[in-house]
Formats: structure tokens, sequence, C-alpha cells
């Protein structure tokens, strides 16, 4: 091989793979520019020409003179189109006309709260204004606290530290409150299901702070691309908004690939495995030194795909050049995997969504996603990862071989003309609002009478009371409990406690190497489990399951572990019901208690089982909404029982994967489970239920829009190229019967489906 | 102890009958900006409060409880003792009541509804203790219900002007940042917070005894160093489930136990604060330990108060304790600073003669004052090696002492270099 191949090189050597499936060119756009609004102070007008601007772009033209005017606003915009001026310019401006007036940034992660930090200090530095900007988060020293404090115009933090740190002793953080004028929110579509639903109580206790204090801030909020940014922006803070989206930043050429893999057998319509052939993907650019990013899903997915893009390109590359990337790491690891990337030592990087916010690492080429990510808005927020600058840039999505994928690959328009996500948050979720009634309680007494930034809360108040943890007292409620509420209450998962991951490698030198939510951990942390790190395996030598500890140490074996989840579900109470042909569907309260099983020993290269244990921890129990659909028909009852188990489960798989398409949610937000004899009615039944405590709504919409999910459902099937069921569309291949009589599982799905919408 | 004497000690924490009501009736009719019509049940609780000794103050539509009691006061010769003591000082000091009046120093201390520090953490009971001419005076504020924050905070402060003196334990970590935090609440209604100096014990109590005693706690140094034994006592800890109690029930006899707790404590600071004063001027004939000396050694030395911790030093050294030779050592590096060399190598070898297992660093100072002051490269030498020769005696080196041993090498390396040439 001589020479190296360009980027451009590589493109053209692509047009010619017949795998592509799909292929689409975006031109580069150019930039849309307006002159310096007119209200803009002549330091800030200095300081941008200092740094060669002349002319800003419509949309932060626009966001400067609403924010003036007094208007809360939602800037959608793509990444790296200048976003930061949408909050920077106003605020400063603001502290020109008032130096006393201070701003509140909040970034959904620390990481990116140090990034913004840095960045509007450059920018202050180079204008005459005395504006002090401080980080305020979980590393800020003590004695550095109090300055921020008193005298921070500009506290940068996140929704955790606003919860548990500043919420709850306010009172040390008068002057701040009683001049708040502007609260930025950052990455707002990130504020959605369980986390956003917390923040959203957090906004509306820091609203009723501000109130107490007298000041009335404006909210600044920015969005990547979602259906419904108003929307979700008006939940969130409970204002109204107006929507500023007139982007005019400049793009660079940027190319979109679909990649479906060959089909490997033909008869199950199995396809070669996405994991494999993102590996050689990346590494035909890796080899010729194109910094390129490979997003996953899952944490496994990335520490699989490292160790195989390590190998694979070990010759050409030093090994710290390709680097994992996801939630588990430490912080610290983090920031010096960003820092190595920004620098070009890190030329490659394999990473679940945690990068998909907006973490400055300058400059990557190419993308590669291992299968669908799960949503449009992810999708494209992947995808501005590569090309954040203006030159010719490669996005490539590899399929994988399930319905969700196919039914993308299947229709590209789909994904590319269809809208976005819709995303979701649900503030009333009464689990969510009693945690946070608490800590607002806490905060300040509630008169009678008094709402919830406009939710009425006197019932749950008097509950409250009842338990002992108010008291109430000429119709005010004060707190009269010895604890701190906010330090028992995590706003990013449903399960409230972490498992911390020890590496006991070395008897003397024992370290905490991450951390790992209590329902993740029963299927990643139980005994035997293969948990991999950064491209290392561990084995879980022991899981302390009632001190949340998992102890493992350094392996070297050929295979993963994958575990099983029994899940039983009980039906508490139906709100809604409603006949659907010769079936029932029902929406309500369910209880769904998980256990994990077994698990499986996957060979590295293959996937093949290679043997198997059971794993012993207690069940989980989940309080959430579901929906249950209910078969009666003589048709279906009369069906035997191994092919009803089997038709239920292929029904649910289907279901599932087209309702999170049509509601819009992850896959692992809504989960289906198929039953031969339901509880609560003894009848076969699929539930769909929301994956969250109390629920988040999902399961509500699929009760409003069953008649379109079946409806796609059954159009999916008939598309299917395979002929009696395949993994991409009912999950499962083979035949049964109708006494006796042979028909293919995937008829009977087809025809159960047909007889509810006929 | 004979059991006379322990009674003596006691008698400030005994409470005797001759309380005086007085103050608090002419105070009622000073401070009153506002009495509102009595309902019956505000009527009976305050006959309930008023059965504790306590009277209502009435501030607005609010009402807060206030108990003064007059104990007397047997150490008072003892405090004038230190007292003078410290009025006679020249340099600054933590502990320092040079410029404090007397009768501006507050024993302070609160009672709150749990252990944090934030927003929804009331107090509930503010108490503090002054020295007056008839003895020591114990106020006692009480919350009666959470409603009543501004006529609890308003009489608190009624009692205080800018020149007064917080004696705490603990006060300015906790006790200090909650009333701040509480008088936020209600800081449109009441006078500003004064900015109060602030003596806080606890540090004190730590640079003394943190080494002898499991914590530096209240009750755990009253039993070990003040010799206070309490009978029946409700710890401080049963706080806030009791002042809950109270709230749901209304009746302040459950609140009795930590009254009277609260109402020990403060006189505690009072006593506490003459003994470590006592210990610290070595005055009302306190027989220290050689570990305590040390200690405040330390302390003085750290403050710059050269001759005290001379004299701290000294008395280690006299105590013939088996702690002394960190005296020795102490006095040896005090020396060599004041640039007595002479003297810091006798101490530093006397340090050395009485230990079982000798110092390391004994051993390095005294190869550097051989090696720079003496100009002896053998001697330096031949400590080095000693001090060598102890590092290696430890089986396993903590990080420290590895960083040590290196520093040791390389300085052995040195004098054998100088050796060879010379």
């Amino acid at each position: 091989m001589f020479g190296k191949k360009s980027l451009h090189d590589l493109i053209q050597e692509l047009r010619t793979d017949q795998h592509v499936s799909f292929w689409l060119e975006m031109d580069e756009q150019p930039a849309n520019s307006v002159a310096f609004p007119k209200k803009m102070d002549d330091k800030i007008k200095q300081a941008l020409r200092k740094r060669g601007i002349e002319n800003i772009y419509t949309h932060q033209a626009s966001s400067f003179d609403a924010v003036l005017q007094g208007e809360n606003i939602v800037a959608v915009t793509p990444t790296a189109s200048g976003k930061t001026f949408c909050y920077n310019l106003p605020v400063v401006q603001r502290h020109i006309y008032n130096p006393d007036s201070r701003a509140l940034y909040i970034f959904p992660t620390k990481a990116l709260a140090q990034d913004q930090k840095s960045e509007i200090n450059e920018f202050i530095d180079d204008m005459d204004v005395q504006i002090n900007s401080y980080t305020y988060d979980g590393d800020t020293p003590a004695n550095i606290r109090q300055v921020v404090r008193k005298a921070g115009h500009i506290v940068i933090t996140n929704p955790d530290m606003l919860h548990s740190a500043i919420l709850p002793h306010h009172t040390k953080w008068i002057s701040l409150f009683e001049n708040l004028e502007t609260i930025v929110i950052d990455e707002l579509h990130t504020y959605r299901g369980v986390f956003g639903s917390h923040v959203a109580n957090v906004i509306r206790r820091l609203k009723r702070i501000c109130k107490y204090y007298g000041s009335n801030p404006t909210f600044i909020c920015t969005s990547a691309t979602i259906a419904n940014p108003t929307e979700l922006c008006e939940e969130l803070i409970g204002e109204n908004v107006r929507l500023i989206d007139n982007n005019g930043a400049p793009r660079g050429k940027k190319h979109f690939v679909l990649y479906n893999p060959p089909i490997v057998n033909k008869q199950l319509n199995i396809r070669k495995p996405s994991t494999k052939v993102v590996n050689e993907i990346a590494a035909t650019f890796l080899k010729e030194r194109i910094q390129t990013i490979v997003f996953s899903r899952s944490r496994v997915s990335v520490e699989i795909i490292l160790s195989h893009l390590q190998e694979l390109v070990k010759k050409e590359l030093r090994q710290k050049s390709i680097r994992g990337y996801r939630g588990g790491y430490l912080p610290n690891q983090r920031r010096e995997i960003e820092r190595s990337l920004r620098s070009g030592e890190t030329v490659g990087v394999v990473s679940t969504n945690a990068l998909e916010l907006g973490v400055d690492i300058g400059q990557l080429q190419v993308c590669v996603m291992n299968g669908y990510p799960g949503s449009i808005a992810s999708s494209w927020q992947q995808a501005g990862r590569a090309g954040r600058r203006s030159d010719e840039s490669l996005v490539i999505m590899v399929g994988n071989s399930n319905p969700l994928d196919q039914y993308i690959f299947q229709h590209p328009e789909f994904f590319f003309k269809g809208s976005p996500e819709t995303a979701r948050l649900n503030k009333d979720n009464l689990i969510i609002l009693v945690d946070h009634l608490k800590c607002a309680a806490y905060e300040l007494p509630f008169e009678r009478g008094e709402t919830f930034d406009g939710c009425e809360i006197d019932e749950i108040l008097e509950y409250l009371t009842e338990e002992r943890v108010l008291h109430e007292q000429k119709n005010k409620w004060y707190w009269m409990n010895d604890a701190f509420p906010a330090h028992n209450i995590s706003l990013r998962s449903a399960a409230q406690e972490n498992v911390i991951i020890i590496d006991q490698s070395h008897v003397e030198k024992h370290r905490v190497i991450g951390e790992m939510d209590t329902f993740s951990a029963m299927t990643l942390l139980h005994d035997e489990a293969i948990y991999l790190h950064e491209g290392i395996q561990f084995q879980v030598e022991y899981l302390d399951w009632d001190e949340k500890k998992a102890f493992v140490r350094e392996v070297d074996v050929e295979y993963f572990t994958d575990a099983n989840i029994a899940v039983q579900l009980r039906v508490l109470d139906i709100d809604k019901e409603k006949q659907m042909g010769p079936s029932v569907l029902q929406y309500g309260d369910m209880m769904v208690t998980a256990m994990a099983t077994i698990f499986k020993k996957l060979k590295l290269e293959t996937f093949e089982n290679i043997g198997s244990g059971p794993i012993h921890l207690p069940e989980q129990d989940l309080h959430t909404n579901g929906i249950a659909l209910t078969f009666t028909s003589e048709s279906v009852l009369k069906i035997n029982e191994k092919a009803l188990e089997q038709m239920l489960m292929g029904l649910a798989h289907v279901l599932q994967h087209v309702a999170c398409v049509r509601v819009m949610c992850d896959k692992n937000d809504l989960h289906a489970v198929p039953e031969v004899k339901a509880i609560h009615s003894e009848k076969p039944t699929v539930f769909l239920y929301d994956r969250y405590p109390g629920g988040i709504g999902l399961s509500e919409s699929v009760y409003k829009q069953m008649d379109n999910i079946l409806s796609d459902a059954l159009n999916y099937i008939q598309q299917c190229p395979c002929e009696s069921g395949c993994p991409s569309c009912i999950g499962i291949a083979g035949v049964g019967g109708i006494s006796g009589g042979e028909e293919s599982i995937k008829r009977i799905v087809h025809a159960t489906i047909g007889s509810i919408l006929r | 102890m004979s059991l006379k004497s322990k009674l003596n000690r006691l008698k400030g924490h005994l409470q005797l009958e001759n309380k005086s009501m007085d103050k608090n009736e002419e105070a009622t009719t000073k401070d009153a900006i506002f009495s509102k019509e009595e309902s019956s049940s505000d009527k009976q609780l305050e006959d309930k409060w008023a059965s504790l000794g306590f009277v209502p103050y009435y501030f607005e539509d609010q009402v807060s409880f206030v108990k003064r009691t007059i104990y007397p006061f047997h150490q008072r010769n003892e405090f004038n003792k230190i007292y003078d003591w410290w009025k006679s000082s020249h340099l600054p000091h933590p502990l320092s009541c040079k410029d404090v009046p007397l009768e501006r120093m507050m024993f302070f201390d609160t009672e709150t509804t749990g252990l944090s520090t934030g927003a929804g953490n009331s107090i509930f009971l503010i108490g503090y203790a002054r020295i007056v001419e008839g003895g020591i005076e114990v106020t006692q504020h009480m919350l009666s219900d959470p409603s009543s924050e501004a006529a609890f905070m308003y009489h608190f402060l009624q009692d205080f002007t800018e020149d007064d003196y917080l004696v705490s334990y603990n006060g300015k970590a906790f006790d200090w940042p909650q009333v701040k935090s509480r008088h936020a609440f209600v800081r449109n209604v009441v006078p500003k917070l004064p900015a109060f100096g602030h003596i806080d014990l606890l540090h004190a109590a730590r640079r003394l005894w943190k080494h002898e005693l499991p914590s530096c706690r209240l009750s755990i140094v009253e039993k070990e160093k003040l010799s206070v034994f309490r009978e029946h006592d409700t710890p401080g800890s049963m706080a806030p489930l009791l002042y809950f109690d109270y709230i749901h029930h209304k009746d302040p006899k459950e609140l009795a136990g930590i009254i009277e707790h609260n109402d020990q404590d403060v006189r505690s600071l009072v006593t506490l604060f003459i003994e470590i004063s006592s210990r610290l001027s070595y005055t009302n004939d306190f027989k220290l330990s050689a570990k305590e000396h040390i200690q405040i050694g330390n302390w003085f030395n750290q403050l710059k108060w050269t001759e005290n911790a001379f004299f701290h030093y000294e008395k280690a050294i006299d105590s013939s304790d088996k702690d002394r030779d960190e005296a020795y050592y102490k006095l040896g590096l005090m020396w060599k600073k004041c640039g007595n060399l002479e003297k810091a190598k006798t101490h530093f070898l006397q340090a050395l003669s009485i230990q079982s297992i000798p110092n390391v660093d004994s051993f390095i100072e005294l190869a550097k004052i051989a090696e720079h002051g003496e100009k002896n490269v053998g001697e330096a030498y031949r400590y080095s090696k000693l001090a060598l020769e102890q590092i290696k005696k430890s089986v396993r080196l903590t990080s420290k002492e590895t960083a040590l041993k290196l520093k040791v090498e390389k300085r052995i390396e040195r004098l054998a270099n100088k050796l060879d040439f010379h």
C-alpha cells in the first residue's frame, strides 16, 4: 500500500459498495448574518470585532432582541452554530445595564459547565466589564464557594447541585436570588423522561425561591432539534416561551450513508452482525489517521468494539490513540480523554451517547453509528459530531437486524423527512412531585392555598403532615423533620442507589473504577459477570447487594456475559378501557416485578453460547403505568399453547418496536411483556409499560394511538422479506399451529393483528 | 478524689433554687411591642410554660418564651485570674478575651431540629450564660412554634449589642451559620444581626486533647477533663425528636430534659473556658500531663508566643512523664531557630537518650548541626547512618517514610563524597 488515502478518496470508494442502501448528500450552506443589534453596547461590539466578528448570525440576533424585551426563549440550533452567543450576549448586555444583575447557567453535566466557564471568561476578558463567572459544583473548594455565593455574577452549575446544594441553602445565596435576572438552560432536549420530570420540579422550586426574594428571571433555553421544543420548554419552566429557530450558521458538505450489512442467513433473514461491520468500517478510516467517532448503544458493545478496534489497528497506531468514553468512567478519566481528543493525540473514540452533549472535542471527520441510536434527535446529535467546522464530513449508520433498524432502512424518508422525536416529561408524576414538595417545604414553608407553580398541592401537604414530615400551624406548613430531603433524592435515576465497582486485582491497592445504577447492576454486575471497563475485562467476584458494592478482578477471557430478566406484571388499577375488535385495551397502574434469572456466556467473536449460570438477587419492584392488550376471540383462544406463547412473544416484539417509533421514545423506556394467562384477566395478554416508577406518559400515548400502532405493525410484518418470521420482524422464526394444523407464527401474528383492526 | 471535693467541683452544675424572675418582669413590659389578645388555648400554653419558668414575650401577633436563671458562680476566683492573665497578654490568641468586657462574654449554645445546615433546619432553643454580679445568668429563648420565628429572633436580638462576644463549642461551623440562616427568614421584620466576635472552644479542645480523647464531643470533654458528671441527662441528639413531640402535643414538659441539657451546656462552657485558659496560663494550680504541656507548647509556638512555648515544653520535661521526649525534640528545634546550636544539640541528644525507639528526626537534626554548624562531616555521616538504620527498621514504609529514606540516602551519599575528598 502506497500513499495515504484522504477522506475524499475513501468516500469515493464507499460509493461503489453494494451494501450502501441509501446515500444523502447535504450541500454546504452559507452563513446568514445580520448587523449588530442597535441595543448592543459598544463594549460588546468591540469584543466581537476583536475576534474578527463583524456581524452575527440571524438566530443570535433574534435571541438578543427577544431576551432584552424580557421574553423567555428557546433557541433550537444544530451543533456548532454558535449557540453560546444566544445567551452570553444578552447576559453581558444586561450586566452592562445593571452591574448588580446576576445570571444562573444550568448545564446537564459538570463537564459542559467547565467548558462554558472557559468560553465565557475568554469573552469577558476581551471586554472592559467586571463580570465574575464561576462554576459551582461538587469539585468547587469550600473557600471558593463563599466567593461564588457572594460575588458570582454568573454562576454556572448543574441541576443536581441546584437541587441538593444551592436551593436547600438559599439563605446563603440571598444576593444571587435577589438579583437574578437570567436563567440559562442549555441542552434542553436532555431534560426529558424521569430526569426531565425531576428537573422541571427543581425549576419549580427555583422559581419559588426567586419569588420569595423578589426576582422574576427570564429563561434562555437552547435545544438540539426535537419535534416539540416549545412544548418541552414550557413544560420544563412553566412559562410561555418564544421559539427561535432561524439558524444562520454555515455548514460544510456532509454525506449521510445508511449501510445495511449483508444477509448471511437467507431463510432466517439474519444479517452480518453490525458490530463486526462497524469495526471494519471504522478501521479503514482510523488506519489513515482520519479522526473517527463510533457510537454504540450499550456500554458492553462500546467496550467490545473498543477492544476490537485497538486490536485491528495496533500495527498502525498506538493503543492510546483509540479510547472508550461512556457513563461509567470516573470524571478525571473522562476529562483526560476529552483533552487528548482535542489535541489530536487520540484519533478514534468509541462512545455511548455520553458524548451526544455539546462537550467540545474539536473536529472529527467521520461518525460511525452502530445501529439506529433509537431516536431521530439522537441520530442528528451524533451525526453533528462529524464536521463541526465547515469541511466535508461523513456519517455512516450501520443497520442492526432488529425491527426498528430495518424499519428505518426500509423507510429512509421516515428518518430524513419525518419530524424528529417529541420529548416528554411528566412533572406531576406523583412520586417525583412528592419528593420535590418535601425539598420545597424544607426550603420555605408552604401557605395553605399556595400552588407549586400552578399545581395544587394542599392534599399532598396534608398527607405529609399525617406522616409527620410537615407540621401545619396557622395555615402554613413547616418542615418538621430532622432529615435533609434533597440528599435522598437523585435526579438521574429512578432507582436511587448506585453500585460501586471495586477493582481488587491488586491486593494492596483496591480502587473504585466506576459505578452503576442498581437496575443495570442486576444484569451487568451479578456474580461471575464479565464487566468491561476501558477495553479491559473484569470478572465480578462478589456482588454485595446490601452494601451496593461489586468486587471485580481483571481477567482475560474469550466471552462476555448476557443476563436474562424475568418479569411479572400485576394490574393495580384500570383508568381507561376500550374495545378493539374482539380484544380489550386497558390503561392503568401496574406493578412490575423484575428478577434477574440466569446469565449466558457468549463467545466474543461468534456470539455463540458457551455456558450459563444462575443469578441470585432479590426482586425489584416497579410501580408504573402501562397498557394491557387482552385477547378474547375464539380464534386466538383455540391456538395451542406453544404456538400461542410464540405468537404473543412475536406480537410483543413487533408492538414494542413500532410503538417506540410512534411515541418517539427509546426502546429502553417502553418495555413489552407477553403473558399467556395474565393474572388480572386470565387471558392471553401483551403488556407495554413505562420503565420508570410512576410512569412518564409513554403508555398513555400508546393507548391513544393503538389503532395506528397496530396498522403500522401489520404493514411492517407484511413488508418483511422473510418467510415465516425473523429477528427483524417478530423476533423469532418457526411454525406452530391451530389445532395441530401447521401454520407459521408470522401468519398467526398477522392474522391476530388483522382481526383486531377489522 | 473524695466525695466532698467532687461535689465542690460540681457545684456550678447543681441547680439551686434561688432563681430570680425580677429581671424578666421588667423586661416584659419594656420589650413587648404588641400584646395580643390571648385565646384560651394560648393562655393554657403560657401556663404550661410558666411551670417550667418561662415567661411569654410578644412581638406583633407572635409570642416566644424566655427564661432567666441565676446560678451562684463558685469559680469566680479562678475566672478572675485567667481573665486578668488574658488582659495582661500582648499577642493575639484565638481564645483571648483581652478587649472583651466581662459581662459581654456570652457562652452560647443552640438546639436545632436537625443536624443538616440547610434552610429547613430550625433553631428552637437559644441559650447563653453571662457572668453577672450575682453569679452566672443563664438566658434561654424558646421557639414556641414554627410560626413564631420573628418573635423568637426579635427578643433574642434585643439582648445584644455590637460588643458582645460569643463563646461556643463548634459554633463557628454550626450554631452561628444556623442563626444567620434563620435570621435570613425574618430579616425584614427584625433588627440586623450584629457582627459578633467569636471564640470557639472546640478548636481549643481539639488542640489540647485530640490525641488523648476518643472524640472531642462536649460530653466526653466534660467527663474526662472537667470532671462533670451529668445524671439523667437528655442527650442533645434527642433534641429534634423531642421538639417534634412537643409540636404535636403542645406539652412543654416534653422539652424539660433538653432545656436542662442546654442550660448545663452553656454553664459547662464557662467551666471549660476557665479550664483551658488555666492550662494555657498555668494559673489556678493545675496539674497538666506532659502531653498537654506539649500540645499547648506547640500551639503557642505556632502563634509565636515563644516564651510561653518554652515554658510549657520545659514543664513537660520536668513532669518526667514518658511523653516528654517530644518536648526535648521540640525545644531542640526552638533552640536551633534561636541559633543556639549547643543547646539544640543537647536537647536532641536528650530526646534520643530517653526514647526506647529513637526518633529519626532527631538524628537528622543532629546530622545537620554537625555538618553545617560544627563542620564535622564525620559526625554528620555517623548520625545520617543512624537515621537510615532506624528507617530501615520499620517493616513497611509509608509514602512519607519512603521519601524521607530517599532524602537521608542522598545526604549520606553527599557526606560520603565530602569525606573522600578531605
